[in-house]
């Protein structure tokens, strides 16, 4: 594999984590969020604190970044968790803008300088670049997939779908609509910045724009072209849409106008997003999926 | 003398001007079916939100097992054994009718963060979940995407989903309407059954033949208040009950 495609390949892996984070969210708790890029900035920047300025390992420091962009998911969730669908969305966007500048314009961050110097990460005393990185990400989407799988069999995943589907009757089911929409949140959050650490590490140089609102509707739209709510939605939409660019780079100056149109066409024939129920390719699939569980 | 399972004092809902229930009193005994009635706009589903939590009243106060519940938020409402269905079906429309079934069997775990992250689909949950869509006549639809059922089989669904876990209290809101004959009377029949079971229901019926065969005791509200409370034989001879749903007497009109 030549190292473009690996370069490629790791992006999107690195992406795909952050998009199953949004799923967790969005898909499954039904909690609009237009501000995913600023819990992976917050898994990027205390990764690189960590590791440059505090002497952390890439190891020593995980737990702590994921607890860390978790807790933050947390208290940002608290207020804006109260409001509903538009107005929800708003709230993340100035989350987004407020995370934003923080990283650009307090000293401690790096001011807009950004940080650098981010060490690679070792692993069995090898530093990891190139293919071995892009299967270390691979092992932690593999990871991240593996939660999201067992949290779609917990009961913590039903009373979420209720959220999303009836808030008020699924209150009367003795759900707290407050308390799940945050634990969703939470999850969510700290995905995203599993998957910001990474790219801390791979980048080894971040800046604020790195994290900016264009990156979370990218995050978003990854996650409704494949398919809000479904296990390898988030995985088929980070692919596509981090593909598509490459294969199309003759056609650059038309990227967004691409993009636009695939995304206009989602919407209105296929809803649900590429694995979504009911999709084309979930027809065309499902005979194969059944012959393959018979 | 029996304690009440429910009681309200002088419970008040106002949305601005409007004085949806004023000072509502009324006590519901274990194990009787209690009815609710009154013209459209009478207040009676408001006063099942304020019971369940939904809306918290302006004035007054409700009463279950002795304590006091207003003012609790509709999930700790539930979770003290108080189940409702809704007038408006309020399916969980994505979710099959079974996985319904099973959102509202999580009630003792959502409670408590280390209890939530088992499997919901264990066969323990299925079986009991699978048994009361039997009692209400959805065996053969479990599989079925909810969003995707006419709306008798969802008023089923509504009471399915209040069924499946030990409510002591049941409130029904117009379970009956938009069903047809054999429904009916096959949903009569349930009730009667939940009532064996020890339960207590309140329902709220707009069809007259339904509540008089079905419920003891019918409170009747009017604009907000109670007008009358009493055994069917004594309602149905009231007359300001009367005058409330066909207007005053004296009225003639030419043929």
């Amino acid at each position: 594999m030549s190292s473009y495609v690996i370069t490629i390949g790791t992006i999107i892996v690195i992406q795909a984590i952050a998009v199953c984070g949004l799923n967790v969210i969005v898909g499954y708790a039904g909690q609009i969020s237009l501000g995913h890029a600023a819990f992976f900035g917050i898994g990027a920047y205390s990764a690189a604190i960590l590791t440059t300025k505090a002497g952390f390992s890439f190891w020593t420091a995980l737990p702590l970044v994921i607890g860390m962009s978790g807790f933050i998911g947390l208290l940002l969730g608290l207020p804006s968790i109260r409001v509903r669908e538009d107005f929800l969305a708003i709230t993340t966007i100035g989350i987004n803008f407020i995370v934003e500048a923080v990283f650009r314009y307090v000293q401690f961050f790096g001011g807009a300088l950004g940080i650098g110097g981010i060490p690679r990460i070792v692993l069995f005393g090898i530093k990891l670049k190139g293919i071995t990185f892009f299967l270390l990400c691979l092992g932690f989407l593999i990871v991240v997939l593996f939660i999201c799988w067992w949290f779609t069999r917990s009961w913590a995943s039903l009373a979420c779908y209720a959220i999303r589907e009836e808030e008020t009757a699924a209150s009367t089911m003795g759900i707290s609509p407050v308390r799940f929409k945050l634990l969703a949140f939470v999850i969510g959050t700290a995905m995203a910045g599993l998957g910001g650490s990474l790219y801390a590490h791979y980048m080894q140089f971040i800046s604020a724009g790195d994290f900016s609102f264009p990156v979370s509707v990218a995050f978003l739209s990854m996650l409704v072209l494949g398919g809000m709510g479904t296990l390898w939605g988030p995985v088929v939409g980070t692919l596509i849409l981090g593909v598509l660019p490459e294969v199309f780079r003759p056609l650059v100056d038309y990227r967004i106008f691409f993009y636009t149109l695939l995304l206009l066409l989602m919407i209105r024939f296929q809803p649900g997003g590429i694995l979504g129920e009911g999709s084309v390719v979930r027809r065309i699939l499902a005979p194969i999926l059944k012959g393959g569980r018979a | 003398m029996i304690q009440p399972l429910l009681s309200t004092k002088g419970v008040s809902k106002c949305f601005g001007g409007l004085k949806a229930v004023d000072g509502v009193d009324f006590d519901v005994f274990p194990g009787e079916i209690l009815g609710i009635l009154g013209p459209n706009g009478a207040g009676k589903t408001v006063l099942f939100n304020l019971i369940s939590g939904i809306y918290q009243p302006t004035a007054g106060k409700v009463y279950f097992h002795n304590d006091r519940i207003d003012g609790l938020p509709p999930h700790l409402v539930a979770r003290k054994g108080i189940g409702r269905t809704f007038q408006i079906v309020r399916p969980f429309a994505t979710l099959t009718v079974l996985q319904n079934l099973l959102v509202a069997r999580g009630i003792t775990r959502y409670g408590h963060l280390s209890k939530v992250w088992g499997s919901w689909g264990s066969q323990s949950e299925i079986k009991a979940a699978m048994e009361v869509l039997e009692k209400v006549g959805l065996t053969e639809l479990a599989h079925r995407k909810a969003g995707l059922l006419p709306l008798g089989n969802l008023r089923r669904l509504e009471i399915a989903r209040a069924l499946v876990v030990g409510h002591t209290l049941l409130l029904l809101d117009e379970s009956f309407s938009g069903l047809r004959h054999e429904e009916i009377l096959h949903l009569e029949a349930l009730i009667q059954k939940i009532r064996g079971d020890g339960r207590t229901v309140i329902l709220i019926e707009h069809n007259m033949r339904v509540a008089m065969g079905l419920c003891e005791r019918i409170v009747v509200l009017d604009h907000g208040q109670k007008i009358a409370e009493g055994p069917p034989s004594i309602i149905q001879q009231n007359e300001q009950v009367i005058e409330a749903y066909l207007g005053r007497k004296g009225i003639t009109y030419a043929a």
